[in-house]
Formats: structure tokens, sequence, C-alpha cells
């Protein structure tokens, strides 16, 4: 091979392979706060492929040597980067170093860039790109140099798990410059023309059958066969998290079932628990539960330890300061949707967003929460559909009260549109019920059946807001709608102090493409609650058909299943708005990828083409000549072997009925009668080569002519 | 390849061996009288052109060639054209089994008149030999043959004898009249350049030679050269340019032929001498100054054919040394040069 042609060969796969490993490193960087972590990986990637690629003609202990002392520097230069400079540098180093792994195999998303959390992946990285480098400049293994950096893919991709949604474009870019580094190859030790190369052996070359050939391909089948539908239930499945290993912190009594802590407020509504300061008036959260059980609301989820920058959050201009008084337990009040926290280390429940912090808070406790505060488009509320993408925000419990059906029903006839219902819901309670901070904690169903249906004389028809929130959501769900409730204060705008009074539950209906939207079920201070039986009864009294009845009047029935299944702007699945991909996407790019590969052949084969029939001495090309004829005369079914001289082969070949007249013997003076062939000569060659392809192509069959 | 020096058309190059090229008018001169040589021999031996030529490059390559055949074949008559067409002195042994060495390479007889002894050459001093049916004779006397082949003298009494250059012996036998016969030792055979086969006529070849019997005789062919020319030609055939992979084919076939698993004793180095000299005449009769793997394998069983011999469980099961040959020729990969790419 020609010094030139070496060199652009070798560039090309080693920028090809460096980026491959810069990419491939940079994957798990998407979990991580920032660009530091990219910029981090992609150095580690050049500087260790740099190293291979100037000692790639050493011994390969040398190179190793080399490449394990740039690793050393390279991580203690990316630890004084990313530390916080609190700590002598030697102990950062070691603390970094032995806690690695398990730091950032737990920490919560997004990850900070610390010493102790950037370790891992530019390690991988470097080694990743030393042994790309080793595969295939050193011994021009393309192929294998290529799957260090597709392991290190792989690890990234688990280590981001399903906090962070698929990019298509960088799986692309991916296969697409691995195809590069594979298009172009690199060049084995025997043939690389740059050295005296001390390689140290090396692997050794597999002689290439057809039995190993066609003993790879099924292989290669039958595992295609046997993984493909275990792939596509993959597709739509959500990535395991290596998180879910880690424990959770753990809650106390009063955190698992915050609801009750409403009545105890409500008795002591003076308490002062926290100190606020905030950027306007804005409803506090402390707890979100969504699930029921007959018994207690509960949140759903785990509480994930977070940074200071809270994992799928915008910029958190709002910002809310408190000071913690009385306030006890874990729950941390901020105002939704929390994205920042600082001076004090929380941990979020992804599901709900909402804060905990694992050692409880305590009196003198001051932080400072950054939030995108949630805005409600009431109109599209509206108009929408109730978003029923989460089953656990409507199940409900077996042994439902009576009086809670009867409730669900008359709002079910009454109203038309879900909002409405939602809407008529809360007015029915703040119609009927009447608020008593005296009243006794719970929110069992028996307790939610005495509130809804005893009457006011015997104690009935009073409750605090967990009364109000909880029979609201149970009835709600009866109803058909997605509800939960919210535990939380609600706090004006600038420094105030947060008593027990205004800490309130209240319920929430999620709406598809609105999201959670909130309702107030409590009375207004002072009324008095009219009997819900008058109401009830009334319903009963109507229930003969009328002319007025909501399927006439041209509205849209939004309980009709049927229409549930037809109307596709309601259903709301849509792929690409929820953030999957849809499955056509991942069809599209398989046929892409498969419809690659015949393209990348012609190509190459083109590329070599030109290569044989242009460059190097006439009796080079003469000989390029040949063998184009014979990798046509194979791909047109006629092998020739290597045992078989010119004539033989030109006898073979005849069977094409393509001429080469003149060929063998000019192949034959250009082998063995040095410069007796000339410019001509190779211009005759190539143009019987040239002619003599185009022949046998025109006789291979459509199908074959397009895949090969 | 071009040699700039003017030389007479058949005249060998003066230079250093290693250091020479032949040109191509050196070449097409030497194919144009190969050419007309082998057609005076064609007009008595009819429809053969290729044993024709292979016996005619044998002898250009100095060396010997063994005819085997059933008889009627052609086999004498193709010795006695050859011998015509050369304007040489050309003698003929009929080999019996009473038949002596001295019978061969002549004996001392003493002078009375001189009062010394006198040396009478025997029909091998000659510059063709044809010795007929030579697995008649006794192994004593086919040993009388061995150093004369190899070394181009005969020594009687002690005296060494120059014959005649060229020197070729064109010996015949019957493969298959076995009775009173002398199988003839393989190092008898190994001096054999070529063993050639004339094989039936095809059809209309036959009735050709039918046709025209009575005016058709092999000591009618005009002589075309003489053997000053046939020295010239040898010599020339000397610079034929072989290329280095070539050398490497060559040794690896013959190696093959060591290892090939029904063969007991392969080719020896003489026998890889003698198909690179094979070949480079062969080369040269097409007007080619450079050998290619063409002319290799063309040449490969005549030459190599009779030196293998086969492992006797594998001579049992009917195998021969030509399909040796022809299955070393399907292991060993022919140089063809790589490309560019």
């Amino acid at each position: 091979m020609r010094p030139t042609r070496y060199r652009i060969r070798v560039a090309a796969v080693a920028a090809s392979l460096t980026l491959l490993s810069a990419l491939a490193g940079s994957v798990a960087a998407r979990v991580y706060h920032g660009p530091t972590l990219t910029a981090l990986v992609a150095g580690a990637a050049l500087a260790a492929f740099g190293i291979g690629f100037a000692l790639r003609n050493r011994p390969t202990w040398l190179a190793g040597t080399a490449s394990t002392w740039g690793l050393a520097a390279y991580l203690v230069g990316a630890f004084v980067l990313t530390a916080d400079g609190t700590r002598p540098l030697p102990q950062m180093v070691v603390d970094s170093v032995v806690n690695a792994v398990p730091r950032t195999l737990t920490a919560l998303i997004p990850v900070e860039p610390a010493p102790d959390t950037v370790g891992v992946p530019i390690f991988l990285t470097w080694i990743a790109a030393g042994l790309a480098c080793e595969f295939a400049i050193r011994y021009g293994r393309t192929l294998l140099g290529c799957l260090p950096p597709t392991l290190l893919y792989a690890a990234g991709l688990y280590l981001v798990g399903p906090n962070a949604g698929p990019v298509i474009a960088v799986a692309v870019a991916y296969c697409l410059l691995a195809g590069a580094a594979l298009a172009v190859t690199s060049a084995p030790p025997s043939k690389r023309p740059d050295r005296d190369a001390e390689v140290d052996g090396g692997p050794a070359k597999p002689k290439a059958t057809v039995l190993g050939s066609i003993v790879g391909a099924a292989v290669l089948l039958v595992a295609v066969a046997a993984l493909a539908p275990l792939a596509l239930g993959l597709v739509e499945s959500s990535p395991d998290d290596p998180r879910e290993l880690v424990e959770p912190p753990q809650l106390t009594d009063i955190d698992i079932n915050p609801l009750s802590r409403i009545a105890e407020w409500a008795k002591r509504p003076d308490q002062e628990l926290f100190r606020a300061r905030l950027d306007g008036d804005a409803w506090m959260r402390l707890a979100v539960l969504t699930e029921y059980d007959g018994v207690t609301w509960q949140a759903g989820g785990d509480f994930r330890t977070a940074g200071s920058v809270l994992p799928a959050s915008g910029d958190g201009d709002f910002t809310a300061e408190v000071e913690i008084i009385e306030l006890g337990g874990k729950l941390v009040p901020a105002v939704a949707d929390p994205a920042t926290v600082s001076d004090l280390p929380v941990a979020i429940n992804l599901h709900t967003r909402c804060l905990l912090t694992p050692d409880g808070l305590a009196t003198g406790d001051r932080y400072s929460v950054g939030s995108d505060p949630l805005t409600v488009d009431t109109e599209a509320a509206a108009g929408a559909r109730p978003d029923l993408s989460e089953p656990v925000s409507v199940a409900i419990p077996p042994n439902t009260p009576e009086i809670m059906t009867m409730i669900a029903e008359y709002i079910t006839a009454t109203y038309d549109t879900p909002h409405e219902r939602a809407e008529g819901l809360a007015a029915f309670l703040s119609e009927h019920y009447a608020f008593d901070p005296e009243a006794g904690a719970g929110h069992d169903y028996p307790t939610l059946e005495y509130f809804l249906e005893a009457p006011l004389e015997a104690g009935g028809q009073r409750g605090t807001s967990e009364h109000f929130a909880a029979a609201y959501a149970m009835i709600g769900r009866l109803v058909g709608l997605p509800t939960r409730v919210v535990i939380g204060f609600e706090v004006p705008g600038g420094e105030s102090t947060v008593t027990a009074g205004q800490g309130l539950a209240w319920p929430e209906v999620s709406f598809d493409g609105v999201g959670w939207v909130r309702f107030d079920p409590m009375p207004v201070d002072g009324a008095t609650p009219v009997p819900p039986q008058e109401t009830l009864e009334q319903l009963e009294e109507s229930e003969e058909p009328t002319d007025d009845g909501g399927g006439d009047d041209g509205a849209e029935d939004y309980n009709d299943p049927a229409l549930e299944d037809d109307d596709g702007d309601f259903d709301g699945e849509s792929d690409l708005e929820d953030g999957r991909i849809p499955w056509w996407a991942w069809w599209a790019l398989a046929a892409s990828v498969l419809a690659s590969v015949p393209l990348v052949s012609k190509a190459r084969r083109r590329l070599r083409r030109r290569r044989r029939l242009r460059r190097g001495t006439p009796a080079q090309r003469v000989a390029g000549a040949w063998a184009e004829v014979l990798d046509a005369a194979a791909r047109a079914g006629v092998k020739v072997g290597a045992c078989a001289n010119a004539e033989e082969a030109a006898d073979r070949v005849a069977a094409l009925e393509a001429d080469i007249a003149g060929l063998p013997a000019l192949v034959n003076r250009a082998a063995f009668a040095p410069g007796s062939v000339g410019e001509d000569d190779a211009e005759a060659a190539a143009g019987i080569a040239l002619s003599f392809e185009r022949r046998v192509r025109a006789r291979v069959r459509r199908w074959k002519r397009v895949l090969t | 390849m071009q040699d700039t020096e003017q030389t007479h058309p058949l005249q060998a190059p003066r230079q250093a061996q290693q250091q020479v090229t032949l040109n191509a008018g050196q070449a097409e001169a030497f194919a144009a009288t190969f050419e007309r040589l082998a057609a005076a021999v064609d007009t008595v031996v009819l429809g053969k052109p290729e044993v024709v030529r292979l016996a005619l490059t044998a002898m250009f390559a100095e060396g010997h060639i063994l005819l085997e055949d059933v008889p009627g074949t052609g086999k004498t008559t193709l010795a006695r054209a050859m011998a015509s067409a050369v304007s040489g002195q050309w003698r003929r042994i009929q080999f019996t089994p009473d038949l002596l060495p001295s019978d061969v390479s002549g004996v001392t007889i003493f002078n009375q008149s001189s009062g010394g002894f006198e040396f009478h050459p025997g029909p091998v001093f000659a510059n063709i030999v044809i010795a007929d049916e030579i697995n008649r004779a006794s192994p004593k006397t086919q040993s009388a043959l061995l150093e004369v082949m190899e070394e181009g003298r005969v020594t009687v009494d002690g005296q060494p004898h120059q014959v005649p250059s060229p020197f070729v012996v064109v010996a015949t036998q019957n493969p298959v009249e076995m009775d009173g016969t002398y199988r003839l030792p393989e190092a008898q055979l190994d001096r054999f350049l070529v063993k050639l086969s004339v094989g039936y006529p095809v059809e209309a070849a036959e009735i050709e030679v039918l046709r025209g019997t009575h005016q058709r005789s092999a000591d009618a062919v005009p002589a075309v050269v003489d053997t000053d020319t046939v020295a010239q030609m040898a010599e020339i055939a000397k610079y034929v340019y072989i290329a280095e992979p070539l050398y490497a084919y060559l040794v690896q076939l013959a190696q093959a032929t060591r290892q090939h698993p029904q063969v007991a004793v392969g080719v020896s180095p003489r026998g890889l001498i003698a198909l690179t000299r094979a070949a480079s005449v062969y080369a040269l009769s097409q007007g080619r100054t450079y050998i290619i793997p063409e002319d290799v394998k063309a040449l490969a069983e005549p030459v190599f054919g009779h030196r293998i011999q086969l492992a006797p469980d594998a001579a049992m099961r009917g195998a021969s040394g030509p399909a040796v040959v022809a299955d070393v020729f399907d292991q060993v990969p022919v140089p063809l040069p790589a490309s560019a790419a």
C-alpha cells in the first residue's frame, strides 16, 4: 500500500473512531448537568486515541504505559476542574477514586459534574478510545476497533436508563461514523508502509472461508430471529433504571399519611410552621397523594436523592426562600414545579415532583427553591378530555359508599363535559357541606360516608379540607375524572409567616393536554349547607326521559366509550407529543440501515475500482483491471480459484459470454515481464475490464444487481 | 526487456547470464525457426502438433526424450523425423536383450599397424541417437547410457570421449508388451527431460495417414536447421527471463509433489531444473522472452509425470504421475499479481 493512501485511510479511521468514542462517552452526559462532562469525555477520547496513534509503531507495552499515565493525569485534571475547592487535592482525589462507582450510580439526575461523578465516564471513555486505537490502527481491525466504543455506548444507555428521552440523531450519527470507519478500513500490519512497526504479533488474521462465512451468516440470522422479538418488545418499554437498585430514603408516619395533619393544623390554626419569602402569591405543595386504598391517601413512587438541580426541570425563575419554624416531618414545602434547591439536601419524587429532605426538617433550617410556576390554560381545560393515561389516578377501591355513587350519578347526569363535571362536583360539595375545624381526622370510607350522608345535626355534612378533598377525589373518580389530593399552603407573595391555618388539602383533576388543574370544593365562610338528599331526590324525580337531555342538545357525550375510541384528537396518545419514538420510526431506521448496506458496498466498490484502474504503475493498473474482471465474474456466479492461471481464468470467465480477449496476455506481461506494459496497455486493460463489468452486470438478475 | 546491443537473432548474448535479457527480435527469430522445424516434422507425424512441439522443446532444452506408447503410433517416425529435420549426424540403436554396453558406447581395439589401442566410437556418438525399444536391453546396457545422457561423454577403459553437441537421445518404449523387457530404473528415467505419449491420431489425421502412406517417409523430411543453429538456439533459451514469483511457484509445485499423499518420491531438483529449461524454450517458441505460468503448466505433465514415484498403495489403486501433477496444480496458487487495491 502506498504511504499517501495509507495515511489518508488511517487518518479517516482514526477520526471516525475518535468521534465514535467521544459520542459513546457523551451518551451518559445526557443525565449530567451542563456541558462539562461532554467536554471532558470528548477530551478523554481525543487524548487516549492520540496517544495510541502516536505510539502505533512502538511496542504495545510502551503505548499502554503512556496511556495509563495520560489517563491518570487527565483524571486529576478533571477532578481539579470540577472540584469546589473545599478539600485538599490528595484527599479529594482519593475520595473521588474510591467512591466514584457508587456515587455515579446513586447520584440523582441531573447529576452534578463533580470529581466523584465524572471519574467513571472519563475512565471508560479513555479505555474505549485506547482499545479502539489499538485494534483499528495498530492491528488494522476496524470492526474490532468499533467494539469498545459500542460497549461504552451501551453502558452509557444503561446509566441513563429512563431518565432521558431517546436521541435518534445521536444513534444515527454513531452508526454513520462506524459505517464510515468500516468503509474506509485501516491496514493490517503486513500492509503498513510507515514502518518498521513493532506490533508484538497481534491477533491472528482468521482465514476467510466459504464455510466460515455461511456459519457466520447462519449464526447472525439465528441471533436476529431470536432477539428481534425481544428487541421489538423493548422498543415500547421503558429501560431499567440502575438507580432503582438503591434503597430510597425512608418516610416517617406523618410523611406517609400527611393528610391526617390537616385536622391537626385545623385545630391549631395559629401555629407558625415556617417563614417564607416568595416572588408572588403561590400555592406551596407539601405532598401529592395519588393512591387511595379505602383507608388512607398515599403518595405513589419513590423519592430519589437529588442535587441542587432537579431532574427534568426548567430555569426555576420563581424563588421561594423558606425558614422552618415548627413544621416537622421530612416533606419539604415548595412551589410547583421545583427546579433548583439550595442549602438543603433533598430527594425528589419523580412522579409527583414533591421534595423530601432525608434528615427531616428542623427549626432554623433555611433553604431556597427555584420553581417554574404551573399555569393552567382554563380555556383548553374547559374543552379537554380527562387524561386517563395513569390508571392509579382513576383507581377506585371496592365497597364504595352508596352516597358517593349517588352524588357521582347526579354530577354525571347534570353536567356534560369533564371540566363542567369537575366544577359541578366542587360546587356541589361547597354548597351542601360546611367547614368545621373541629371535625375529626380521617378519610377512610366510613368517615367520608358519614361526612357525606349524615345529617348536619348528627355531625355530618361538616369537615375539614381533608374530608372535602378526599371526598371530591373519590367521587371524581366515580364520575370518570382522574384525581389526586394535594396538601399544601396558600402563601402570599413577599415575606410572611405561614401558619397551620393556611394548611390545606385540595383536589386536582388531570386533563389531557392541560395537566393537573386545582379545584376548590371548600364552602364559603358562613354559608348554610343544603342537605344533599334534597338535591339528589330531585334527580330521581327528573329521571323520566325528557327532550332536554344532554344527548339531544348537540353537546358531545364525553363518557361515550365509542367516542373515546374513535376520536383521535381526544385520545391524546400521540407518540410524538408524549416524547416516545413512534414504532414506524424504528422500522424506518432499520430499513435505512439495511438499505445503506448495498449502497455502502457499491460506493466502496466504486472507489476500489477507481483505485485499481486509475492509480499506480501501468502494471498495477493492468493487475487492477484483472482483479476487477475476476470480482465482476464472481458477482455473476463464476468464481475463479487462486490456482488458475490467466488463460484458465479467461476460459472460465468466457462462460459469461463477455469478451476479455487480450487481457490475460496483458496480465501475464504485467506480472512476469516487468516494464513491458505501458500507459496504453493500462488504458486498454481498464477498457476491457469496464466493458466486461457492464456486460456481466447486464446478465445479473435485477434484484441481485440492486443488492450487490 | 529491451537489449540495446545489436546481435544476430540466434546469437546468444555475451554478457553474464544474470544481467542479460533477450530482445524481441531474438525471440521472434527463435520462434520462426522453431515453427519451421515443427512444420517439417508435422509433415510425417500427422495430427500431433503438440507432441511435436514438446519433443522439439526438449531438444532445444538440451534434454532427452522418452517416447512411450503402444506399437505403431509413430514413436520411431517422430524420432527419425526430428533427426532428419536437423542436418546433423544421427544414429539408431535397436535395443535387444543381447545388446552389450560396448555395442552402444564403443570399444577399444589393439591396432597392430600402429601398435596401440584405438577407440572405435559406438552409435551413441551422434547428435541425435534414436534408442528404439530401450526397455528391451538389459539393465547393464541401459546403464551404458547414464553417463552420456547426463554428462555428454563416454568413458571407455578409463578414457573419456566427448559426444558431439548437440546431443539428444530419443528413446522409445512399449508400455504394454512387458515380456522380455527391463523396466527403466528411476535414475535412468530422471535423465529424460520429457516423457511423451504420441497416442492414436484423430480420425481425420488417421485418414490422411492412410492416404499418403507411400509418399510420406521420415527419412524424406528435409533438413531445416543444422546442429550449430540448434546449439545456438539452446544457448539463447538460457537467457529467458523468469520473474521472482515464478521461482517460488516452481518450488512450491515441486514441494507439493513431495508432500502429496499418493507419492513416495516427488520431483527432484533436477526435475525442477528440467522444467525451468523446458519452459524457457516453450516461451521462446511462442515469441516470448519471459516465462508465464501457462508455460509451466503445459510442460509439467511431460516433465514431472515420469519423475514421480507413487506410493505402493496409490499405484495399486490406479493413481498415476500425471494425475498427481494435475492435482498439484489445483493446490498451488498461481502468482498473479495483487492489484493496487
